[in-house]
């Protein structure tokens, strides 16, 4: 049960940390900062199937509306949750999977690493190019990619040492 | 069909995600299409309040440059007041045109609730729309210069497509030399945007002013749009000038629609033309 309000918080900080400071502070159009992804990967691992997508699709979608812009977080956020049993048995170890509780607990943090690097990489390629809209200026949008995930990614490993330590004491 | 019921349920979790991806689709295409306006307006209302206090909170910060903006507008302003009132004192022996350009107009004072200014396709919202008077296809402007025209408005809002936008094209000319060309941003400084199709034998130089043409019925000529920061040619016969627009998008909080009376005739006029 603690498990849950455990993520719970983590989920309303995170969503009034995206959407109260994070939409508002506007560093340039290179970097986008997209910290809520973080709620997605934090999930318990047992949440999967239908359950997983739908739930990702709506967070995304939640970020739309905050944001105004038209799906372009639920497209990118719902590939984030397509792919995320495969990643996670392609990037864990057996025995990890089988602790059903999710990164909140018991993490290693090569593993939480590579996983999240790939998601937040492939986030930001759906995210950019959908919000661009367009296959022309291809150099441009790698560049919005590779420094947006970066930065992302930053604020994400942020969050995790600093975050996650504190509410797990 | 037994075997296809088990090929949907074998693969569900992909056939749903392709519905769900089909679905963002949808949404972006339909924002594309000029359409965002119904989503945002939705968003405004559910976040409005957010933003609305945000920028009050914003607007409260910066009081102190808008009072200096807004003194130095008035004391323009008065300026001016003198000297038309020396003119109408005077009229009696100067020819005045009946097409004075100031009659035509009408300004509009509104609030940003919300802008953007780090995507290919900014937008700003106002807290003004038809039931202030505010239309489609109005100028946006601030003391300071242009900020782009009304895409669309609701009771309350309006939505703005400013300069920096990748959709945006706005007819600009060069204050002295009568050059017009197509301003148009790149996406990437929201600082700086482009001025194309200027003919390369016309002399600029950095820190030339650069105007709307007013050769489209929505901007009156002579708004300020920016001044020149850097001049390249490219491979065709036309310049291609940086300018640094005189508005600064990230502190922008108030602005001025401004409505041009005439716009419906002089379309009109034109539309025959395309007619015939």
């Amino acid at each position: 049960m603690s498990n849950a309000k455990n993520y719970l918080t983590h989920l309303l900080v995170l969503c009034f940390i995206q959407i109260v400071v994070l939409d508002n502070i506007h560093l340039s159009s290179y970097l986008h900062v997209n910290i809520y992804i973080m709620a997605i990967f934090l999930l318990p691992y047992r949440l999967k199937g239908v359950p997983l997508l739908l739930y990702a699709f709506f967070l995304g979608l939640l970020m739309d509306l905050a944001g105004s812009t038209a799906g372009i977080h639920a497209a990118a956020a719902t590939l984030l949750a397509y792919i995320r049993p495969r990643l996670l048995h392609l990037t864990a170890i057996r025995e990890d999977m089988d602790d059903a509780r999710g990164f909140l607990h018991k993490v290693d943090f090569a593993w939480f690493f590579k996983y999240v690097s790939l998601s937040t990489l492939l986030f930001n390629i759906v995210f950019i190019l959908a919000e661009a809209f367009t296959l022309g200026n291809l150099l441009l949008s790698a560049l919005r990619i590779i420094s947006s995930a970066l930065v992302s990614l930053l604020f994400i490993l942020l969050y995790y040492f600093v975050g996650l330590k504190k509410v797990r004491r | 069909m037994k075997e296809i019921i088990k090929l949907v349920i074998k693969y569900h979790f992909t056939i749903i995600f392709i519905i769900l991806e089909a679905i963002c689709f949808w949404l972006i295409v339909r924002h594309n299409e000029y359409q965002r306006m119904a989503f945002s307006r939705q968003a405004t209302r559910l976040t409005g309040s957010i933003s609305s206090m945000m920028a009050r909170v914003k607007t409260y910060t910066r009081l102190d440059e808008i009072n200096r903006e807004l003194m130095e507008e008035n004391v323009r302003l008065k300026n001016r007041i003198e000297r038309l009132e020396i003119v109408r004192r005077d009229a009696s022996w100067i020819e005045q045109s009946p097409a004075d350009a100031g009659a035509i107009h009408e300004y509009f004072g509104a609030k940003v609730v919300n802008i953007t200014f780090d995507r290919m396709k900014n937008l700003i919202v106002l807290n003004k729309g038809t039931s202030s008077g505010i239309e489609r296809e109005l100028a946006v402007a601030t003391p300071a210069g242009v900020v782009g025209f009304v895409l669309h408005t609701s009771d309350n809002y309006a939505s703005v497509i400013p300069l920096i936008n990748v959709e945006s094209r706005v007819s600009a000319m060069l204050k002295h030399g009568s050059y017009y060309g197509s301003l148009q941003w790149d996406g990437k400084d929201y600082r700086y945007s482009y001025l194309k199709d200027i003919p390369r034998h016309v002399k600029v130089a950095p820190g030339d002013t650069i105007v709307t043409s007013g050769f489209s019925p929505i901007f009156p000529k002579n708004l300020i749009v920016g001044r020149v920061e850097e001049i390249s040619e490219d491979n065709t016969n036309f310049l291609k000038i940086k300018v640094k627009l005189s508005v600064d998008f990230k502190s922008i909080s108030d602005v001025y629609v401004i409505k041009n009376h005439r716009k419906e005739e002089r379309e009109k006029l034109e539309e025959k033309y395309a007619h015939e």
